[in-house]
């Protein structure tokens, strides 16, 4: 188990390495000079120049590569040019956001997509099963900016049961934290809920098919238990997609963050984008792609557990 | 003197957002609870919560941009020159001023009895520190082109020295170029981290939050407290137009930056909407002298372009009849501007067709142009009635960024340009200043045009400076300068309670202009 843990965590690191280096200097070489973005055009070369000397770009890229690596490996990705800020302050503000949904939305398309894709599995080619296949091709077919809108105009607007906009701390209310994540989380959820149960309904009846389970009802256990060993060995298959999901719906949040006006790392991202922002990117990076190592590490885990036969790979 | 040229791209960014973005679909116009969305429930509103379109560029005013941060800057800085609802400046910590006879030298009296929010005094030396920042200001630098030198005359009197007549200066000290910070704060370098001013609120740092929201509460004893009714102030930077119209819809704003497709839905909800004209959307012609391409630089062929564009359609179609169809960027409600001139180019192919023949160019040119995704709402009507004329344009696309370093070196290009609310800014931001914009005014080049712009700057400012200027304005007009379609308007819904004052040069209002109403 330990080797196991081990190998996962070093392809983690290396990784972490290859994207975030990677990401510093297409960055840099995407972005070139970011003066004009940050100071307006109508400043001169010298306050450009000044500039640049503040930040530290007018050194060589690889001495701005290890300047930035040195501090980055102890946890401190500098300081905002935009801002002049540190960039962990920025993280830090935004993180619990774009946490609060994604997680929220996870959890409701884990439990949503497991309930419908065993009920799918059970009656394949009944009306509910096709009921679920119509609904997928029309929730893939919709952008999810429309969904959130409709979403807003319905529950917060219309019934007034959730906030249009905006994001309340769980510090300040849990109620009102609630009430600023649901809508936002439904949508970013709808589609993964369908994900997950159409791969588990597939993984279902694909196990249900073996001739283990025959065997199993051959020795006339009962239908529950039946259905246990089952979702046991198809459990793998939607346990990766939701994790994928998760990785996803990171990435995916901008189009929710920005019909809810929600500051999370989504807008946070595009904002830097534009700006020019590099620290600022350089810290989203790290933080994403530790994010889905350690979201990795955990699927292999449970799938260590549920099947003991991945640990040997 | 220009005005910082990032006013010109918001505009752009404005103009596109709200020509691109998409109707919400109906909603109530009322919160949970039956109290009137918006926070306009009868009793007087306390709490000021704006959505502004855009985060705060920087808290020092002079790395600070005039577009959208006025009211973050309002809240917690005071000007030495405010504007009134004309745009006309009007006293604030500067309580009078004087010209010199030779219009070379500006005497400022300052209030006494002001103290910064970290203790500091302020006086003539503070206005000094704070005028010499500002000119060497990366943004703010620009307004103070035409000053030499700065200097205190006395604890209570400062006097610009200025190299070159300068009859805008004051309007862009009062439209956001002369926020007075304090002076130890200056030479910390510490603005860019937080605010520390003397103005009317005092900025809550424990409950906001950079790029999302921005909180302020009311101080007790500012000098100018009457002109500001609202206890407390939350600053919202929000981009999105539907994000926005709904936290509008559902109370969490009771004053947005709006949509102009949204206008129904705000006279059905019972908003206050004010409008105001901000920036002129048309052909810019880089190459007025035919350097470049030998057609642009025969009036005739400008004058072609202006007749073949149907610019109330456009107007229409893509800026959603927020606007103004008119061939002038004079601002429509000011003093320059001559309606009567609007029917010079009325629409006519055929008119078009006859002057480009004349021109020598019947069976038209081709041209290249930029182009980026945030214009492409005007490029079909642009690609049809360039095709229409005969026009070949190949369409070069690059990214916004891109557009606004490259689009000058092509001999025209697709425009929205923000817009001066006075009368010798747009003179020298339009015409005679080179800008990102305006790269080679030429202006040397057009004889009758170069007499009537001495004539104007050498004009006492009034009346008769208006006159000359609007001699100008039907000049270029006739030498169809640019070709604009029409002047849009920035658009503004408040809660019933509410009222703004729009200001033709300023994206969002500073907080002077939001009144109870």
């Amino acid at each position: 188990m330990f080797s196991f843990i081990a190998k996962r965590l070093l392809s983690g690191i290396l990784l972490l390495a290859v994207v975030t280096t990677g990401t510093f200097f297409i960055a840099h070489a995407a972005i070139g000079d970011p003066t004009p973005g940050l100071l307006g055009n109508s400043a001169t070369p010298a306050q450009q120049a000044a500039l640049r000397a503040k930040i530290g770009i007018d050194r060589p890229l690889l001495t701005q590569f290890w300047d930035w690596l040195t501090h980055a490996v102890t946890g401190d990705f500098g300081t905002s040019w935009r801002t002049f800020t540190p960039v962990n302050d920025d993280l830090a503000l935004r993180l619990p956001v774009t946490l609060s949904v994604v997680v929220f939305a996870t959890v409701l398309s884990a439990v949503f997509g497991v309930i419908i894709g065993i009920a799918c599995g059970l009656r394949p080619g009944s009306v509910f099963d096709r009921l679920l296949k119509f609904v997928s091709v029309v929730l893939f077919a919709l952008p999810g900016y429309w969904l959130g809108i409709v979403l807003v105009q319905v529950f917060a607007l219309g019934l007034g049961w959730f906030d249009a906009t905006g994001y309340v701390s769980p510090n300040i209310s849990v109620s009102g934290w609630l009430r600023s994540i649901t809508l936002p989380s439904v949508a970013l959820a709808l589609g993964a809920i369908v994900m997950i149960a159409e791969q588990l309904r597939n993984s279902f009846l694909e196990v249900n098919n073996q001739d283990f389970v025959r065997t199993l009802r051959a020795r006339g256990l009962s239908k529950r238990r039946v259905v246990r060993h089952v979702l046991r060995n198809s459990a793998p298959a939607a346990l990766t997609v939701l994790a994928m999901m998760f990785v996803g719906l990171l990435g995916g949040a901008i189009i929710v963050e920005l019909v809810f006006n929600l500051q999370g790392i989504g807008l946070l991202t595009q904002q830097s984008s534009q700006n020019g922002n590099i620290p600022v990117l350089l810290g989203l990076t790290v933080m994403t792609v530790v994010f889905v190592v350690v979201i990795n590490l955990l699927l292999d885990l449970v799938l260590g557990w549920v099947n003991p036969k991945v640990r040997d790979r | 003197m220009t005005r910082t040229r990032t006013t010109a791209l918001v505009a752009v960014a404005v103009a596109a957002a709200t020509a691109l973005a998409a109707c919400t679909s109906a909603g109530g116009g009322n919160t949970p609870g039956g109290s009137t969305a918006g926070g306009g429930g009868g009793a007087e509103i306390t709490e000021l919560k704006a959505g502004v379109f855009l985060d705060v560029t920087s808290w020092d005013p002079a790395s600070a941009d005039i577009g959208f941060d006025g009211p973050y800057l309002s809240a917690v800085y005071d000007p030495l020159v405010a504007l009134d609802n004309e745009a006309k400046p009007i006293p604030a910590l500067a309580t009078k001023w004087e010209w010199s006879a030779d219009r070379l030298t500006l005497s400022m009296d300052l209030r006494t009895g002001v103290t910064f929010d970290d203790g500091q005094k302020f006086d003539a030396a503070a206005a000094v520190e704070n005028l010499k920042h500002l000119k060497a200001g990366v943004r703010s630098g620009q307004a103070y082109l035409n000053v030499a030198d700065v200097s205190a005359k006395d604890d209570d009197t400062v006097e610009l020295k200025l190299t070159k007549r300068d009859d805008s200066l004051l309007y862009f000290m009062g439209l956001g170029r002369s926020w007075m910070a304090s002076p130890a704060a200056i030479k910390a370098d510490a603005l860019a981290k937080g605010p520390v001013g003397s103005g009317p609120y005092k900025f809550v740092a424990d409950k906001s939050a950079p790029q999302s929201q921005y909180v302020f509460t009311k101080k007790d004893n500012h000098w100018d407290s009457a002109t500001y009714p609202f206890k407390d102030v939350q600053l919202l930077p929000i981009m999105d137009q539907a994000a926005s119209f709904n936290a509008m819809q559902s109370g969490q704003l009771n004053l947005q930056f709006a949509n102009a497709a949204n206008l129904p839905k705000a006279k059905e909800a019972g908003w206050n909407i004010a409008s105001k004209p901000s920036s002129w959307v048309g052909v810019q012609f880089a190459d007025r002298t035919g350097s470049q391409v030998k057609a642009l630089g025969d009036v005739k062929v400008r004058q072609a372009i202006a007749y073949a564009f149907d610019s109330a359609g456009i107007l229409q179609a893509v800026g959603n009849g927020a606007g103004t169809a008119t061939n002038q960027l004079w601002p429509v409600d000011g003093q320059v501007y001559d309606k009567s001139m609007d029917g010079k180019y009325q629409t006519n192919m055929d008119k078009a067709k006859q002057l480009l023949a004349e021109a020598g160019y019947a069976g038209g040119f081709s041209v290249k142009m930029p182009m980026s995704p945030i214009f492409q709402a005007w490029q079909p009507a642009a690609n049809q009635t360039f095709g229409d004329l005969g026009i070949k344009v190949e369409w070069v696309d690059m990214a916004m960024p891109d557009y606004q370093k490259n689009a000058p070196t092509y001999p025209m290009f697709l425009a929205v340009i923000a817009m001066s609310g006075n009368d010798m800014a747009t003179l020298s931001d339009q015409v005679t200043t080179a800008q990102w914009y305006n790269p080679n005014p030429s202006v040397d080049k057009f004889p009758e045009v170069k007499s009537l712009v001495d004539e104007v700057e050498k004009a006492e400012p009034g009346a008769a400076q208006t006159e000359l200027l609007k001699k100008l304005n039907t000049k270029l007009v006739d030498l169809a300068w640019w070709d604009v379609w029409y002047q849009a308007d920035n658009m503004y819904f408040s809660a019933k309670g509410i009222k703004v004052q729009p200001v033709t040069g300023m994206m969002f209002p500073t907080l002077r202009f939001i009144q109870r109403g």
